[in-house]
């Protein structure tokens, strides 16, 4: 995706990715990204949330119209839940043995 | 948005995970772990990043919607929220397709969080009607009509070469002028 977003940026369309996977948006380099912190799937905001998916679509024109450069990255202000484990699971590698161990 | 539309952090909100998940090296680990020696290479682009300003206001230019979601195969089984990852439903063609009516996109093809999201509502993917919200209300000038699908695709070269350069051309026959990607 962000492939392509480099593609139309270089023939003059304007682009704007949004994403959940930050550090592989932003390791390939785009002009604009939305980012927000939220298990993949769900770049344009939480399921069923119109108020948010509103919000999100609002900011990524907002930063179509005032990004000062290329590799623009604005976080969206959404927090997914309090608890944050969820990060933790995706592809996890299992603890090898002698860690998961009961302690002594 | 003001700060206090979305509440403000209680003073014990977790602080030892970052902002964002090192999806890089997490699929790095996960695949060395389980013994490939050549973890997948992304795209990198140190230098050079393109850049285009916008050359007129945005309500008076018209967007389109790219996605990597995929149109809904009737014969080809359980492609829903619940559906586990479907490498055989992959396309692979580039395409653009009309936005009227409503497409049917699912994501089963793709490696989003199964575990923590359940893709059932298309917007949360593929932003349908807050595109169509904003030319009601003026904010945009125009939506394509139609929107398009290019393929994930473990061959970079196939996206530079082949995919991107189709995408620009169906974009280019609508006027498209702005392209917004969700990337799933």
């Amino acid at each position: 995706m962000s492939l392509t977003a480099r593609h139309l940026e270089e023939n003059g369309i304007a682009t704007v990715v949004l994403g959940c996977a930050r550090d592989i948006v932003e390791h390939c380099g785009v002009p604009r990204f939305v980012f927000s912190d939220f298990p993949l799937g769900n770049p344009c905001g939480r399921p069923f949330d119109t108020a948010m998916q509103h919000d999100i679509f609002e900011l990524a024109l907002r930063v179509l119209e005032s990004a000062p450069a290329p590799r623009t990255t604005v976080q969206t202000p959404f927090v997914w839940s309090d608890d944050p484990s969820w990060k933790d699971d995706y592809d996890a590698v299992p603890l090898p043995a002698q860690q998961t161990a009961a302690p002594l | 948005m003001p700060a206090s539309e979305y509440g403000t952090d209680s003073p014990n909100v977790d602080r030892t995970h970052k902002t964002f998940v090192d999806y890089i090296e997490r699929t790095r680990a996960y695949y060395l772990a389980r013994g490939y020696g050549n973890p997948y290479a992304y795209a990198y682009y140190r230098r050079h990043v393109p850049f285009t300003p916008l050359r007129k206001p945005l309500a008076e230019s018209r967007v389109g919607i790219v996605t990597t979601a995929a149109p809904y195969q009737p014969d080809k089984g359980d492609q829903g929220p619940q559906a586990p990852y479907r490498m055989d439903v992959k396309f692979r063609e580039a395409y653009a397709a009309p936005l009227e009516p409503a497409p049917d996109l699912r994501i089963s093809h793709l490696a989003y969080d199964r575990k923590h999201t359940v893709p059932a509502d298309l917007n949360a993917y593929f932003p349908l009607a807050q595109a169509r919200q904003a030319v009601q209300e003026g904010r945009i000038g125009s939506l394509s009509p139609r929107f398009y699908g290019v393929p994930t695709t473990y061959s970079q070269r196939a996206t530079i070469s082949r995919d991107a350069p189709f995408i620009l051309n169906e974009c280019r026959r609508d006027g498209v002028e702005i392209a917004v990607l969700p990337a799933v």
